[in-house]
């Protein structure tokens, strides 16, 4: 069974690769943007890395997807802005996240700066669970 | 001076294949010369044709409204220089391809040699008008577009190389791209070079017209030749060539003014292979990492 714990190892010495850093300094907490410096670019790479070592497809985009759950755009942003229940729907799925980090009136391109190791830990066994049975076992 | 390599499309499915020449003549202007001082194209922009070959691609699958631009590359490994009078034959596969990224790889040939490689290229993909005025690209693509295949008969595309004696001296070599000047070197350990980025540079006009940014292969092109000056100046008993460019990746636009700082650094070296860590950045921020894999070809008399 995938689990946190067990795809965590893996997911920190990519991402100790991607970002040119060393493992040690990459902890299951930290965010990627403001603790380990990612740049955008970093992302696309580090979602390249985690879909070879885990043969999963991880479509762009897929994190933003995942966290507005059940609700359409419209529900979950205005202008650019999280609404209050998109703001829930964020927090409920990036619940790894300490509270004090979702400021108010948080813009959808800023979601980013939330993410943290444990976010792709969630996101790898999330992708891997949602493939066809034929497909994990192939 | 142009900074736009494939010569022509002969083939192109959209999202697919494109299949595209380019030939390496006296008329290019990136060439430079090899130790018996035959010209060949800068083999960076190689990679640069293969590339603008899928970005044809891409531009025509998103019906010109978006671009891409450079970002990651696995790997570039380089066989041989490509000298003038040879036809490149060049093949771009896009693996995938959405709204904001695309992935490929791609193979350029002279006859059945392949003379380089790229694999695992990834490129997000920008608005088109915020780089070039999507007429001009579209104008551009319909001039290449010919599908004339018998572009590819044997008799071009085998043809040898031009001789000494048919070189034209008057024609230019170019100087190799290369920093403007280093900064600190540690033989042995690594080296810090500069180079300043002018508005005057002759890739700006295409690459591109309202948003000049440097190209990535003439940043490579650099640091593969720095690679090769820190090399030429350890006590070895073998000479080395760059095989490949590896784990490359572009975090931000490089512009005119910027002062770029690359550093080298010896990561290993083992079994006749070194392997040197890059690390660019513009006034302290990161633009660009990759590693250069160089590997022992004969041994000095």
């Amino acid at each position: 069974m995938m689990n946190v714990e067990n795809v965590y190892p893996k997911v920190q010495e990519i991402i100790a690769d991607v970002l040119v850093i060393d493992a040690v300094d990459v902890s299951l907490k930290s965010r990627l943007i403001a603790d380990l410096g990612a740049e955008s670019i970093d992302f696309l790479d580090l979602v390249f890395q985690l879909e070879k070592e885990f043969s999963v497809k991880i479509p762009r985009g897929q994190l933003e997807k995942n966290a507005r759950g059940t609700l359409t755009e419209e529900e979950f942003e205005s202008g650019g802005v999280l609404t209050a229940e998109g703001m829930v729907a964020l927090k409920n799925y990036l619940n790894e996240v300490p509270e004090e980090h979702f400021t108010p009136n948080l813009k959808v391109n800023e979601i980013p700066m939330l993410f943290t190791v444990e976010t792709f830990c969630k996101l790898i066994i999330a992708a891997k669970a949602a493939q066809p049975a034929e497909a994990v076992t192939a | 001076m142009h900074f736009l390599f494939v010569d022509r499309i002969l083939a192109l499915t959209p999202g697919g294949v494109t299949q595209g020449i380019k030939h390496v003549t006296p008329d290019d202007y990136y060439l430079c010369l090899d130790e018996q001082n035959r010209r060949y194209f800068v083999p960076s922009l190689v990679g640069e044709t293969v590339g603008q070959l899928a970005a044809w691609n891409v531009m025509m699958s998103h019906d010109f409204t978006k671009r891409p631009v450079a970002g990651i590359a696995e790997r570039a490994t380089l066989h041989r220089p490509v000298y003038v009078g040879e036809t490149l034959q060049l093949e771009a596969t896009l693996d995938a391809l959405d709204d904001s990224a695309v992935q490929y790889h791609g193979t350029a040939r002279v006859g059945d040699e392949v003379v380089f490689e790229l694999t695992g290229a990834l490129g997000p993909l920008l608005p088109m008008d915020d780089f070039i005025d999507v007429d001009v690209v579209r104008a551009q693509f319909d001039e290449l577009n010919l599908n004339q295949p018998e572009a590819l008969s044997d008799e071009l595309l085998l043809r040898a190389p031009f001789g000494e004696s048919s070189v034209d001296k008057l024609h230019h070599v170019n100087a190799r791209v290369q920093f403007d000047r280093i900064l600190e070197h540690e033989p042995g350990v690594c080296i810090t070079a500069e180079k300043c980025i002018t508005r005057a540079a002759p890739y700006f006009p295409d690459h591109f017209p309202k948003k000049p940014v440097l190209p990535m292969t003439i940043l490579l092109e650099c640091v593969m030749n720095l690679g090769r000056y820190f090399v030429d100046q350890l006590v070895f008993d073998k000479a080395y060539r760059v095989q490949c460019v590896q784990r490359i990746k572009m975090s931000d636009f490089v512009t005119p003014g910027a002062v770029l700082s690359a550093t080298l650094k010896l990561k290993s070296q083992h079994d006749g292979e070194l392997v040197l860590s890059c690390r660019v950045s513009n006034f302290g921020k990161r633009v660009c990492v990759l590693e250069l894999v160089m590997v022992e070809v004969k041994e000095i008399a």
